[in-house]
């Protein structure tokens, strides 16, 4: 029987707040979609290729379903906050009737965990669908060949969705359970009314400049924090970084504070020359804002670090896409006896186009005097012209490395125009006393300054001799991924490479390019992933482009994937908290709607005047956000240099950006067709 | 007396609720003229059917039969934004809990009818202008109802009543929540209303001191109207009239059977 009553009841929750259950089955799937994620086909495969980095990602799993239950907890306990208070009159009936105070808390955790149950009921099995998908979708577009799929259910994460989920519901209203519990019946009974208008001092001037002062000081606070993230955040100092959030976080909260009242000292001014239900219109946001500015600001800060996510995320992704740059397929390590009669096999001769020696080494002479001063003479023409540009971190960076780089590796002139050559780049032709320099990928910080330096020609030293640096910086691949990583080399012609180290090193690095026809006819991963079946039978020391599209894939993966996660979560509780924060209000304020009515309002002109609340009331939040973000996405793009957004990428951004704005849409136009509903119940006079 | 003289006429107005076995018959053929300018009281026991007979006059109920005409147009009939033309311009509300809307101040509550009539500001000012010095109301223009005391309220709600210059104002019992000191100065001012700018009143009470004001009250009883007294004019004086009232209320206790 009570049973009955907890259910009957939790089916009313779940019918007057849909907005806020179907939140409550979004934050199961997210949930379960990263618990999961370790389970997911792609993750098991990379990590066979980067077992560390997928580790460290996994690890990385906890803090953010520990943060997303953070912040479902704050939705759990502000939506219930609401409603508790919207049937506080019904809780106060009960007592009176006699129940017990127990029971009531019993009752009122009951209907808690019954829509949690029942949120799980339809969470569970989208969530096993939704992974179920982007599994299946992943490997489609990687090939199936490769990761493989099989349908897998997270016991842990499925296990962990459901105890998270139900703590946090319990907690949460646990905490607002208690806090009502203290309370008589006549307070239950009378305390559904909304509060009161703030009683405002009777020297209006006083209050005007007040709300001005506070929202002065909020705008100031927040511009220190733009100004210092813009500025400072590069340092990546933790005190200044503090410094930010404090100042940032603290100035959104006073602006939203000041805001109330601003909006007051604004309506009064307009009151006297208004018609229609502007007076009404302004003053019900007002309220909102006055009442609600702490939900107000959280909501505005969550709905900036969605979009700074966003950012991140989107530049993650395409930046690791752009510096996909395939030059060899496989490195061999090893004898050339050996490589040689396993590429020349039968078995895989027919997929191999072509092989080469990569003849590279460093040039360390015997005699450590010496070493010392070809050392100082190797970079230091580049140096000096390096030290004329302009004070950069990127340049301080660059002279420490060259100095410390004593002995630089050379690379042979014809085994790099052999790669130029099979990746259809132009060879180099280097003149008399000409060499080039090369750098690897992974420095490519100091691309920018080097190559500028590179257009002086600056001069380097070798052995004796003074020798010119080619304008152009090489940086494809010299190996197919990370056999040798290079910070900076110097391309030399052959006869110098023979002369320094030809005689002192054997090549130890071979090169080997797929038959074009093979990878058009399989794909790049997949036909590369069964030579890499076949050569693990010789017994070769290799590796792959594979590997190294593993990890850009991981990159992506674990940069875009997570940071749109994040991104995903906290618009979504920012929204339901905006959403049910106003419905709340117009539902405790419906006495206010029907005497409007009832003094001749239409009930169209009632809807719209809802409708222009709900837009400025989201507008309100979402602009401040927005500016915010505007300097939160400049301090990113600033203090990490990697992630730059290019103007090819501007494209990408445009549309992250509109589908932003559609999702802020399509939740605006939710919210005002139920406060349209919740209006048209006046219409049928009996 | 031709029909243009008659302001409101409630003609044969029946209200059902419910259906069935728990069908009840709150108004079993009500009918009434209000005339131009007349301060008419409706009183009677609680669940006599007066709330729901002020309340299809204010088109909040339908009739279930009978017509409502005011000003000739039959009112409970209409829909939609006719409705809306009517409520707030040719009808005036004064309710027992005022109704003032909380988060508005007093002079944005009393000018609201106007505004979303769209009535001109400067036109608005003279109207609310009149209307502070005749219910004294001054003090609190510029503060919200949380800080004004239940007197205050009540005049600020009639003001708000009576801004649009309604052909009609509705009052259900204005003076219920009010102690006697407020009571006498609401009903005074309205009765001062009434005398000076000629508008017509319709008010329901329980209080006999309260419809003391009126010039002529029906006394209604399970759905009918048994009753009627007029203020005798001239000569009669308020407490007279409230003595004839309270005669008839002692009669109305003893039941229908002992009546007159």
């Amino acid at each position: 029987m009570f049973f009955d009553f907890i259910k009957r009841n939790s089916r009313k929750v779940r019918k007057e707040n849909g907005v806020y259950f179907a939140s409550l089955v979004i934050s199961i799937v997210a949930f379960y979609v990263i618990l999961s994620l370790g389970e997911q086909d792609i993750i098991v495969y990379l990590k066979t290729v980067e077992s560390d980095a997928v580790e460290r990602l996994l690890l990385m799993i906890p803090i953010l379903y520990a943060v997303s239950l953070f912040f479902v907890f704050f939705l759990v306990y502000f939506a219930n906050r609401y409603q508790l208070q919207q049937r506080s009159h019904e809780f106060g009936m009960y007592l009176m009737m006699g129940m017990k105070q127990s029971k009531l808390f019993v009752m009122i955790m009951g209907e808690t965990l019954w829509n949690g149950l029942v949120a799980l009921c339809i969470g569970v099995p989208i969530s096993l669908f939704l992974t179920e998908l982007i599994s299946l979708a992943t490997s489609r577009l990687i090939g199936m060949g490769i990761i493989g799929h099989e349908f897998r259910i997270s016991w842990v994460g499925l296990g962990l969705t459901v105890f998270g989920f139900i703590v946090v519901q319990l907690l949460a209203v646990f905490i607002l359970s208690f806090r009502m519990s203290g309370k008589e019946p006549i307070d239950l009974l009378k305390d559904q009314k909304e509060k009161s208008q703030r009683v405002l001092s009777p020297v209006w001037s006083m209050v005007g400049i007040l709300s001005g002062a506070v929202l002065l000081l909020g705008a100031i606070f927040l511009c220190v924090a733009y100004g210092l993230a813009v500025l400072y955040l590069r340092s990546l100092d933790y005190r200044i970084f503090a410094l930010i959030l404090i100042i940032g976080i603290c100035g959104t909260f006073i602006l939203f504070r000041g805001l109330g009242s601003l909006i007051g000292a604004w309506v009064k001014r307009k009151s006297s020359s208004s018609t229609g239900l502007f007076v009404f219109t302004a003053r019900q946001l007002q309220e909102n804002v006055l009442h609600q500015w702490g939900s107000l600001a959280i909501s505005s800060l969550l709905i900036l670090m969605a979009m700074v996510c966003f950012a991140f995320g989107t530049s993650t992704a395409l930046n690791n896409s752009a510096t996909s740059s395939r030059t060899v397929d496989f490195t061999f390590k090893g004898s050339e006896e050996e490589i040689v009669s396993a590429l020349t096999s039968d078995k895989l001769a027919p997929y191999v186009n072509s092989y080469n020696v990569m003849e590279l080494g460093n040039f360390s002479p015997i005699d450590s005097e010496t070493s010392e001063n070809t050392a100082a003479r190797t970079w230091s023409g580049l140096e000096e012209a390096i030290s004329k540009e302009e004070n950069s971190e990127e340049k301080e960076n660059l002279l420490r490395n060259l100095s410390m780089n004593d002995s630089p590796y050379y690379i042979s002139l014809s085994s790099y125009n052999t790669i130029l050559t099979s990746i259809n780049k132009a060879p180099i032709i280097l003149e008399d006393d000409e060499v080039a320099m090369y750098s690897d990928e992974e420095y490519s910080y100091s691309y920018d300054i080097l190559r500028t330096a590179l257009q002086n020609n600056p001069t380097i030293g070798i052995g004796e001799k003074q020798y010119e640096l080619m304008s152009t910086l090489y940086t494809s691949n010299v190996v197919a991924d990370r056999a040798i990583t290079l910070s900076y080399a110097l391309i030399v012609p052959d006869a110098i490479y023979d002369s320094f180290i030809g005689r002192s090193q054997d090549p130890w690095l071979w090169n080997m390019t797929l038959n074009a026809e093979f990878i058009e006819e399989k794909g790049l991963m997949q036909a590369m992933y069964e030579v890499e079946q076949l050569m693990n039978t010789f017994g070769l020391d290799f590796e792959s482009y594979l590997s190294s599209m593993g990890r850009q894939l991981f990159y992506t993966v674990a940069g875009s994937y997570t940071t749109f996660y994040l991104g995903i979560m906290f618009l979504i509780i920012a929204n339901t908290v905006l959403g049910i924060n106003f419905l709340m209000q117009q539902r405790s304020t419906r006495h206010r709607y029907s005497t409007v009515a009832m003094l001749g309002a239409s009930i169209e002109s009632l809807c719209s005047s809802a409708r222009k609340q709900i837009w400025l009331y989201f507008g309100l939040v979402i602009s401040v956000s927005l500016v915010s973000s505007v300097f939160g996405i400049w301090s990113l793009l600033t203090a990490f240099p990697s992630t730059t957004l290019s103007i090819e990428n501007s494209m990408v951004v445009a549309i992250i950006l509109i589908v932003f704005i559609v999702f802020e849409l399509c939740y605006i136009w939710m919210i005002q067709r139920k406060s349209d509903e919740e209006i048209k119940k006046f219409k049928e006079i009996e | 007396m031709n029909i243009s003289d008659k302001l409101l006429q409630v003609k044969a107005v029946y209200k059902t609720f419910g259906e069935g076995q728990s069908e009840t018959v709150a108004l079993k053929g009500v009918s009434f003229d209000v005339l131009p300018g007349e301060f008419l009281g409706i009183m009677g026991a609680s669940g006599s059917g007066k709330t729901t007979l002020l309340n299809s006059v204010a088109t909040m109920l339908k009739p279930t039969a009978g017509q409502i005409l005011l000003e000739g147009k039959n009112i409970s009939s209409f829909r939609g934004s006719q409705l809306a033309k009517y409520r707030g311009s040719k009808i005036g509300y004064l309710f027992q809990e005022f109704e003032l809307i909380d988060n508005l101040t007093a002079r944005e509550n009393i000018i609201l009818p106007l505004s979303i009539h769209g009535v001109n500001p400067e036109e608005q000012e003279e109207q609310l202008q009149k209307l502070v010095k005749q219910f004294d109301i001054e003090s609190v223009l510029n503060k919200f109802p949380s800080q004004m005391s239940g007197g205050q309220k009540q005049r600020v709600a009639a003001a708000r009543a009576l801004i649009s210059n309604p052909s009609i104002v509705l009052a259900d019992e204005p003076t219920g929540a009010l102690d006697t000191k407020n009571a006498k100065t609401l009903m005074d001012k309205l009765y001062a209303n009434n005398q000076e700018e000629g508008s017509t009143i319709l008010m329901v009470t329980h209080d006999a001191n309260a419809a003391s004001y009126c010039s002529r009250i029906l006394f209604i009883q399970d759905g009918v109207i048994f009753h009627e007294l007029r203020k005798k004019v001239p000569g009669e004086t308020q407490n007279a009239f409230y003595e004839r009232i309270l005669t008839v209320l002692a009669q109305l206790g003893g039941g229908s059977s002992n009546v007159l």
